[in-house]
């Protein structure tokens, strides 16, 4: 998923209001951090407040593309699994483990045949191969759902360029709770894919019915997850509320985990006013803007979030069909080296960490291994001796002594901003001869230039779709759909293509370690950090569960602790 | 006095006026032209003359200011990063905010923990950090209240350095990138407003001075023109050029010319039917001499008030863009950019919001008193 | 005067005209379309995405388009949210922003005439200076700054007042004065420049002369001949409070139109950024209508007829 840098972070400002039996001092504290807290009492009242930072620009499980979307497409419907902790698979209308064929090809799942809609109807296979043809295909217009499915489900990449009729899709329904699905590459990878809000199911009957407005207002939205939306005016768009909640569903399979009876919700977008209706009460997490974490720093309940999302500079080589400098790999090794994250990470102030290379930290372990990061080592050294030396080097070959470069950025605020700043006063310092001209522009029309490779130097960032490192490496295959930077090695391209139809997971990790080596080495991209985000967070909230991808939030599991 | 002591008046009282040429046709007041009228109405004018200091000092401290000390605009040092104003001299009187400290007040069950709070926030410079208890607090949640007092320029080893305004996340000095800022703001303002005159007075001359026709059409534009939010159309200009001076610049002339441009014509038709007009085209002045010598002197009074509001206005939409982040591209400053930043750090460095926001309301303030006090001094009637 | 309405209420269909082709025009130049992350879509999809916008075809088939279905009250469907029509979401937003932009304007211009009547009254003395500096700090404090100092002394420090959020009256108070600042400065501004010139004028010197206090003066004659031209003034407070209203409706929480004009503009979400633009438009000039007629009606010696002056 596209990261947005900042809006992202002063959005999630969740909160819990209510009670202001705050007071558990010194005893709650232990049980803070630990977010189990089996030990912490449940209060009477199962309720929560939260922020959100923006409205929910769809509820369409097929159509939704950003992170509230996924939030409350998340928490209001259930997959085949369920994220649980450290993304644990749970189980979800899915019974137990699916039978996997010896080619890793053919999965069959046994659905449960107690999980129901929130119309009454059962839920059926029926309705997840409704649901998947119905992402995949043309008409549908769904973004997610060809990125997602295609090369891992049967036939899904023809279907979505038109050429196949869609029933050709590999999935079936073998009887209303066996659904068999099969797959274009051995895709070990598959269960958590399952989780995302793409591959929700979709009662077929009710969709049809509603058509056009399926998933506008409350009164078009089914349900059959732990929570259901609910919104003051039945028929209000969802687009336009700017405050609703999620009650628990009672009809929902496992009602009996559920715990949170309520958990509401209103948008806000200012951080500095986010902190102060938390600190009034009023709402139960407030993320935390690099300004305002110096003041609450020492706040109890401050808390970092580390997150899966990795910022990095892409550096075009060609530009409208003309070679940058950045076509020469000792300028952009130059590039590389000559950036110190650490002070960058200092300017963020947020929690974020400097990132090493393209897979973030904690977020794989290599089979038989280590962290992914840890095993594959440090590939963005702040060197000025090696960078001046690369530079030189670098300015030679080419035949100048001086080159200006355009930094194409969002035009997020606050720290965003300084960081930018900062990152091209790194660059000019240490580079001489080199001048960087920062340009902000609106976050859609940085997508624009990036798609229109029309850049020379741009803060990217990138969060996991998946538990796999394919969802980052497969980036910057040659002419990729987000490699938009004339990125070319053959030796890249075939290593990131055999992992596809590798089963064996040692080998496949080893390909991957090998990709990023090869990528990094020649400074394809320069890593810059790894994002995290600070908040103020009450102590009452338990059990809640941070997911790396998809749904940021998971609250099946949640309640409010004394 | 009663009447009869009036009718009972002395002959030898009675003198006869003795007539003189010379003083019965004497002015009793030097003779002034209009504009030296002005000039002294307005030189009695106390505020507006303090007002056109302030300015004019402003004018030469955004000139001036960056060089007075040896930090550049744009030189970064994260090591200094949010250090406090300090002033040498000023810093002796704590009171001030220029000695060199942060400081905060923190709370916790116990004395000790709400220190243990301040040593954290502070960077745990345990030997440069002053504790004073407010209260001693009972051990419950929050009842224990302490002022940390934080001497960073010591903690950081600077005693000799002196950040005037202090700096900001990057460690810039703010001195140096408030008076740049207010450079870059001021010259939007001006060239904005003098843009708007030059197109307003030719528009607006022209439009009323041939009258007819021509007018009817220039005015129906002008109608059309001024129903368009200025606001909106500045936005949408600000998306399509790239963002610079330049651009913040031509959104703000778009629209802003029509205000100029109205006012004139009405001037110029009101001129244009008197008498000395009627009188000089009579004598076969040309059309151009009649509007050099006989329109703008008498208009430009009001052209002058006119621009005197509309800098002010300029220099608070460049600060608005700015705000909502559309505005002057970094590393440059402006005063909205420094406003901006200083927004996001209100409560916990609140200099970085004051300095900026104050010189902004100056500003503003000293052009709209100048500009009260011209208007006054443009005005026969208050001619004394 | 209905030849002259009739007039007026032409050249206001051709102003929308003209904003809206300039509008359209200038949201063609821009780079951006509704595809939300490009780089996922089949050539397939996006061609299909384009159709669905009607973005395929030629752009004067488009404006013809465009124009046609504005005037049957239709402003496209949103870019950033999905299915919804933009005229849903500017009904949504435009209750709270017009609520909060009417209350400004009343309590501001209350307030601002109360000030200005000092400031006239004690013209050159001490309540006449404190007036007049309240007014001018009104007009150069960046409103954005004062409704954050507001939130933080009102609401945080002395907890008065809600923080932020919307819905019930207590939560329009702080962005209400935030907002009530800037017409409140210009009222009183205008009312002392006003009432200083009536207190010159022969018929106030009638009045002194019959031994009316100053403050009869004041309130019977003079105020009543004052008050009619700050009609005229309405106009530039309505800019002010549109300025105003993007900034505090994100600093309270308030789901307004400003708020969602600036985020469109982030978003590019320009059939938003259209329909906005346009309810501006129409606000704005409907308002300069109702001003200029307004004006012919209370005041006789004004006479709205047709032709220019």
């Amino acid at each position: 998923m596209r990261t947005k840098k900042w809006s992202i972070l002063l959005v999630a400002v969740l909160v819990v209001s209510m009670v202001l039996a705050a007071c558990g001092g010194g005893k709650d504290e232990g049980s803070t951090k630990n977010s189990s807290g089996e030990d912490a009492a449940k209060a009477e009242e199962q309720v929560l407040n939260f922020i959100n930072g923006d409205y929910i620009p769809s509820m369409d499980p097929s159509k939704v593309t950003d992170e509230y979307g996924f939030q409350f497409v998340g928490a209001t419907m259930e997959g085949l699994y369920r994220l649980g902790e450290d993304g644990e698979i749970k189980e979800g209308i899915a019974k137990g483990e699916p039978e996997v064929s010896e080619d890793g090809l053919t999965w069959t799942f046994k659905l449960r045949e107690d999980a129901k809609w929130s119309n009454g109807d059962p839920v059926t296979a029926h309705d997840f191969v409704y649901s998947w043809q119905r992402a995949v295909k043309p008409e549908t217009k769904s973004e997610y759902g060809p990125y997602m499915m295609a090369g891992v489900i049967k036939n899904a990449d023809e279907i979505s360029k038109g050429e196949l009729p869609v029933e050709e899709l590999g999935v079936k329904a073998i009887d209303d709770y066996t659904l068999e699905v099969q797959l274009a590459n051995p895709t070990p990878y598959f269960e958590s894919l399952t989780t995302f809000g793409t591959f929700m199911p979709l009662n077929q009957k009710f969709v049809e019915e509603h058509g056009e407005n399926f998933a506008t207002s409350e009164a078009t939205l089914l349900f059959n997850g732990p929570f259901k939306l609910d919104i003051k005016d039945d028929n209000q768009n969802i687009t336009q509320a700017n405050e609703w909640k999620l009650v628990k569903n009672e009809d929902y399979w496992d009602a009996d985990t559920v715990q949170l009876e309520e958990i509401n919700f209103v948008v806000s977008k200012d951080p500095q006013t986010n902190v102060n209706l938390y600190n009034e009460g009023d709402i139960d997490r407030a993320d935390l803007s690099a300004d305002l974490v110096d003041q609450y720093i020492s706040h109890d309940d401050y808390r970092i979030v580390p997150q899966a999302s990795v910022f990095y500079l892409k550096m075009n080589q060609e530009r409208k069909g003309e070679q940058t400098p950045l076509a020469n790999k000792n300028i952009r090794n130059a590039i590389n080296n000559a950036i110190d994250r650490e002070a960058l990470v200092n300017v963020l102030n947020n929690g974020s960490i400097a990132a090493t290379g393209l897979i973030p930290k904690d977020f794989v372990t290599v089979p038989g291994g280590g962290d992914f990061r840890e095993e594959n080592g440090d590939f963005a050294a702040y060197d000025k001796d090696t960078a001046l030396e690369a530079w030189n080097k670098g300015l030679e070959e080419l035949g100048v002594d001086s080159i200006e470069l355009e930094l194409l950025t969002d035009d997020a605020e606050g720290a965003t901003k300084t960081f930018n700043e900062n990152l091209a006063h790194q660059l000019e310092t240490n580079l001489p001869g080199l001048k960087v001209n920062i340009k902000p522009v609106p976050f859609k029309n940085r997508l624009q230039l990036d798609t229109d490779q029309d850049y020379e130097l741009q803060v990217a960032g990138w969060g996991p779709d998946y538990l796999d490192p394919f969802t980052f490496l497969s980036l910057f295959v040659t002419d990729g759909g987000n490699n938009k930077m004339g990125y070319s090695n053959a030796e890249y391209d075939q290593l990131i293509s055999e992992t596809q139809t590798t089963t064996d997971q040692e080998q496949r990790y080893q390909k991957f370690l090998e990709a990023e080596k090869i990528l990094l080495e020649e400074s394809g991209i320069a890593p810059l950090y790894q994002r995290a985000r600070s908040q103020l967070h009450s102590p009452k909230i338990q059990g809640e569960i941070i997911n790396k991808f998809g749904a940021t939030y998971e609250w099946k599991w949640a309640y409010v602790a004394e | 006095m009663d009447q009869k002591n009036v009718n009972n008046l002395p002959k030898e009282l009675f003198k006869p006026l003795v007539r003189k040429e010379d003083t019965s046709e004497k002015i009793s007041r030097p003779s002034r032209t209009f504009g030296q009228n002005a000039r002294r109405t307005l030189f009695k004018n106390i505020p507006a003359m303090i007002s056109l200091v302030v300015l004019i000092l402003i004018i030469i401290m955004s000139i001036i200011g960056p060089f007075m000390n040896k930090y550049g605009s744009n030189d970064q040092n994260l090591d200094h990063a949010k250090m406090p104003p300090r002033v040498p001299g000023l810093e002796k009187v704590s009171w001030l905010g220029f000695d060199g400290t942060l400081s905060d007040e923190l709370t916790g069950a116990t004395v000790e923990q709400a220190t243990q709070k301040a040593y954290m926030r502070f960077n745990n410079e345990e030997d440069y950090i002053d504790i004073k208890v407010i209260s001693d607090g009972d051990g419950s949640p929050n009842s224990a209240e302490i002022k940390a007092t934080y001497h960073i320029y010591k903690a950081k080893g600077l005693e000799d350095t002196y950040y005037w305004l202090g700096t900001d996340q990057l460690g810039r000095d703010q001195w140096t990138r408030l008076w740049e800022g207010t450079r870059v703001s001021l010259i939007i303002a001006f060239v904005a407003a003098l843009l708007d005159l030059v197109i307003g007075v030719a528009y607006g001359g022209i439009s009323g001075y041939y009258g007819g026709r021509v007018d009817n059409v220039m005015q129906r534009i002008i109608e059309i023109l001024s129903g368009i939010p200025s606001l909106v159309v500045i936005l949408l200009m600000m998306l399509i050029l790239k963002p610079g001076m330049t651009s913040i610049i031509i959104a703000l002339v778009i629209t802003g010319w029509t205000g100029m441009a109205r006012i004139v014509r009405g001037e110029v038709l009101k001129l244009k039917s008197q008498e000395f007009v009627l009188a000089a085209k009579t004598l076969g002045t040309s059309d151009g001499k009649i509007i050099r010598k006989h329109l703008i002197p008498n208009i430009s009074g009001i052209i002058i008030v006119n621009t005197m509001f509309t800098i002010p206005s300029a220099v608070f939409f460049e600060a608005f863009l700015s705000f909502i982040g559309l505005g002057i591209a970094p590393p440059k400053a402006s005063l909205g950019s420094l406003i901006d930043i200083g927004f996001d750090n209100m409560q916990i460095y609140p200099y970085m919001l004051v300095f900026p926001a104050a010189l902004l309301s100056i500003i503003m303030i000293a052009f709209n008193i100048l500009g009260d006090g011209l208007r006054d001094a443009f005005d026969p009637k208050m001619h004394k | 005067m209905a030849r002259y309405i009739l007039r007026r209420i032409v050249y206001m269909v051709i102003t929308l005209f003209i904003i809206a082709s300039v509008t359209f025009f200038l949201m063609k130049m821009l780079p951006g379309s509704p595809l939300k992350a490009e780089d996922k879509l089949t050539e397939e999809q996006k061609q299909l995405v384009l159709e669905s916008y009607g973005l395929n075809d030629p752009v004067p088939v488009q404006y013809v388009r465009y124009l046609g279905n504005l005037l049957k009250g239709d402003l496209g469907i949103s870019y950033n949210f999905d299915n919804t029509p933009v005229s849903d979401i500017l009904i949504d937003r435009l209750g709270p922003s017009m609520q909060l932009g009417l209350y400004a304007v009343l309590v501001g211009t209350f307030f601002g005439i109360i000030l200005g009547l000092i400031a006239a009254i004690f013209h050159n003395g001490f309540w006449d200076y404190t007036s007049t500096i309240i007014a001018v700090l009104g007009t150069s404090i960046p409103s954005f700054v004062f409704a954050g100092l507001l939130q933080y002394i009102f609401a945080v420090e002395l907890g008065w007042f809600p923080v932020a959020l919307w819905g019930e009256p207590k939560h329009m108070i702080l962005p209400i004065i935030a907002l009530a600042i800037g017409p409140m400065a210009t009222a009183a501004r205008f009312v002392r420049t006003e009432m200083i010139e009536v207190k010159g004028s022969n018929y106030i010197i009638t009045a002194k002369a019959k031994g009316l206090s100053n403050l009869e003066r004041v309130w019977k004659h003079g105020f009543r001949n004052a008050l009619i031209p700050l009609v005229t003034v309405m106009g530039p407070m309505m800019i002010n409070l549109m300025t105003g209203s993007m900034v505090i409706e994100k600093i309270f929480a308030i789901p307004g139109i400003g708020e969602q004009f600036v985020t469109s503009v982030v978003v590019n979400d320009y059939p938003t950024i259209m329909g906005t633009t346009l309810i501006y438009a129409f606000g704005f000039i409907l308002i300069l209508l109702v001003i200029d007629l307004l004006y012919g009606l209370i005041d006789p010696r004004i006479r709205v007829t047709g032709g220019g002056k």
